[in-house]
């Protein structure tokens, strides 16, 4: 859709009132990363599991990679409109069997990403429901209780409301910064060390399961080019977006993680961290500024945790239905609700997995916490990191056919640099993935889990291909999204 | 001016007694914003725009249409003729059902919407029968797998690129929607087309 009429137009005027500025796309994004989930999550599972004291500097690290990936992401977005944007940009770069097998990836990543939140609520909810009743259910029936909503809200397509959001999103923030004043009014005895954001805290074994956990925690800041098509200015708008939404987060958990280390120093963090887990930054909040806060923030955690549920639960549906509009998946999935307008098919199949996860793990008795949050956030992760790798070269390659008036730095050398430094994010992330599972370094589940993705790549190419050969159509119109049921017109 | 085609379109999207909505405003919206360039492509006076590859729509004829919603709209696409059909959608999308539900009201079709108890009350048809007939038309036609007439074929078109199509009619067949489609002259096809893209749009967007 051009809007590049020069005259002053009065209905691309009408049409522009609808339109979102850059706050209202930073708000979308950031709260799908949902920071405290990440902050008081994420960040002492890392320390528990990786035993690395250096995440703090890996925040920093993958924020400045995000922002190298992100320049030739957001030039992308100015040529090719979709509202799958890995797949599509992989399909018009590196061809539509690539664009198949990224979608499969893809469609991995978000959806253990997603169901790996049901993981985080119970322990989430668990202490503010012993706080005020004296009692608590197990992790599963609260993670059930969320799953319902999550499903229901996904069938009435109702996404958060764009104000609540950016009110939680704002109290968020402000108690992630409060809980750090409160750490560093309270620092260890032995000072205020900056070891975390020195890159030899880093550097050490399982380096790559740290990292893997610090990119989930980043899953979410891709989606600003999908408000491309919606957005003010297309040129101006979502770079914008995305270069704040990445520094706001990295900033945010880099010094969130940096000050939860204070209080017991550098070298008692991973202990504290095992030993209180998800309640870690609450209990040090209560210790330091009181009771209340401690609780507004508990109740934070919960709303943090739902909203991004819902966030990625409505994402992953819709990129079903952008799937199945191009008949990539079944046609099923491109249909929707009459009533509401949800993608009802690609709702329902998030939900029936949502159901199989929780319940597998409440009857095998396994670790909420651990093993299903940290897993299947990890194992997102190291999709995710697939995902932006191969975007990145399908970046370069794309510009190379026709650079379309961008500079170099913008179509070769910052997507060239973003795809190396993602690669050796990778290797590292699979070298430590025992660590990040928390098996034995000869356990074949450690190659297992990554070669998942393997398979998916495989079946996406097999896919393409028997596409290719009995609905040619069909595979023409591959990274077109709604378009493709047009034929296409760009 | 004869029977409407937006009119007819509307009859299908609303319960014929009731006047309930069957499928979500927005999307009724782009159904209705699609019909009204139909309408008027159907009475040769705009077209697409084949040739520029961006689907644009193009006024053919500025002679007045003798209805004052299909004349604003006419006179919005005199007024810029370099938008392409999707944007068109989008922009009279924003205000068609409203004024669609007043015309009908002013033409004695639809009852005006009702107060009861503080929650309003859809605008109810004037004779349910009135308001059943096109839907029955293009379920014959489904069920004789027979072509309708041009007009009920755009409406069979319009209706199944809202998705509504499995909701109200008997039988859910794509092939014979291809079909039937394809029988159209090719503006009215991009048409269509672009209006189920409108609808896919609107689904993935987030608001």
């Amino acid at each position: 859709m051009s809007l590049t009429e020069q005259r002053p137009s009065a209905v691309s005027a009408a049409l522009a009132e609808d339109r979102l500025g850059v706050p209202s796309i930073v708000f979308f994004v950031i709260s799908a990363a949902a920071p405290l989930m990440v902050v008081a999550g994420s960040v002492p599972t890392a320390y528990a599991v990786t035993g690395v004291i250096g995440v703090p500097f890996a925040f920093l690290m993958l924020g400045a990679v995000f922002t190298l990936f992100a320049v030739g992401y957001v030039t992308m977005a100015r040529h090719v409109v979709n509202a799958g944007a890995f797949y599509a940009y992989a399909a018009q770069g590196l061809g539509r069997t690539t664009g198949v097998a990224t979608a499969w990836v893809a469609l991995l990543a978000y959806n253990a990403l997603q169901l790996g939140l049901y993981g985080i609520i119970g322990s989430a909810a668990e202490p503010l429901l012993l706080d005020w009743f004296g009692a608590s259910p197990a992790w599963w029936v609260i993670a059930l209780v969320a799953w319902a909503l999550t499903g229901l809200l996904g069938l009435l397509r109702v996404d958060v409301n764009g104000r609540i959001l950016s009110v939680l999103l704002v109290s968020e923030i402000a108690i992630v910064l409060l809980f750090g004043l409160g750490d560093l009014s309270h620092a260890a005895p032995s000072g205020i060390s900056f070891e975390g954001f020195t890159p030899g805290s880093l550097f050490v074994p399982g380096v790559g399961a740290a990292l893997a956990t610090v990119v989930a925690g980043f899953a979410g800041i891709e989606s600003s080019v999908v408000f491309a098509e919606e957005s003010k200015d297309r040129n101006r708008t979502v770079p914008i977006a995305t270069y704040l939404g990445i520094a706001i987060i990295a900033v945010l958990y880099a010094v969130s993680a940096w000050a939860q280390t204070l209080p017991t120093g550098p070298d008692g963090i991973v202990k504290a961290a095992s030993e209180q887990g998800t309640v870690l930054i609450f209990n040090q909040a209560s210790a330091h500024l009181g009771s209340t806060i401690a609780t507004v923030g508990s109740v934070l955690f919960v709303t943090s945790s739902l909203a991004c549920m819902i966030a990625f639960h409505n994402t992953t549906a819709r990129y079903i239905f952008a799937l199945g509009r191009e008949n990539v998946l079944p046609s099923v999935f491109g249909r929707t609700s009459a009533r509401t307008a949800a993608p009802t098919a690609g709702s329902v199949l998030q939900t029936a997995l949502g159901l199989i996860v929780i319940s597998a793990y409440a009857i095998f008795g396994l670790d909420p916490v651990t093993k299903l949050f940290f897993t299947f956030g990890a194992f997102g992760g190291l999709g995710l990191l697939t995902l932006l790798t191969v975007t990145s070269i399908a970046v370069i390659v794309f510009f190379a056919r026709d650079p379309r008036g961008e500079t170099a730095w913008r179509t070769r050398v910052a997507p060239a640099l973003a795809a190396l430094a993602l690669g050796v994010i990778i290797g590292l992330t699979l070298i430590n993935f025992d660590t990040v599972l928390g098996v034995a370094p000869d356990s074949a589940i450690r190659w297992i889990l990554p070669g998942i993705f393997v398979v998916a790549i495989a079946f996406g190419v097999a896919w393409a291909r028997v596409l290719k050969a009995t609905r040619p159509k069909v595979y023409a119109n591959i990274g077109l999204g709604a378009q493709a049921v047009s034929g296409g017109t760009k | 001016m004869g029977p409407s085609l937006v009119d007819d379109l509307y009859f299908v999207l609303h319960d014929n007694v009731t006047g309930h909505a069957r499928l979500h405003p927005r999307l009724t919206s782009l159904g209705l914003a699609g019909a009204v360039l139909a309408e008027l492509m159907l009475a040769e006076r705009v077209t697409v725009d084949l040739a520029s590859g961006q689907d644009r729509l193009w006024a053919t004829a500025q002679d007045a249409t003798g209805d004052p919603l299909t004349q604003k709209v006419l006179g919005h696409i005199i007024a810029e003729p370099q938008h392409p059909v999707g944007t068109w959608l989008l922009f009279f999308a924003r205000t068609i059902y409203a004024d669609v539900r007043a015309r009908m009201v002013a033409a004695k079709l639809l009852n005006p919407p009702a107060r009861h108890l503080l929650r309003q009350q859809p605008a109810a048809p004037v004779d349910t029968n009135t308001a059943a007939w096109p839907l029955a038309r293009l379920n014959l036609a489904v069920q004789r797998r027979k072509p309708p007439v041009v007009m009920d074929c755009v409406l069979y078109g319009l209706l199944a690129a809202t998705g509504c199509d499995q909701r109200v009619l008997w039988e859910h067949d794509p092939a014979f929607v291809a079909a039937t489609t394809a029988t159209l002259p090719v503006p009215l096809q991009r048409l269509i087309a672009q209006t189920k893209v409108a609808v896919g749009q609107a689904v993935i967007s987030r608001r």
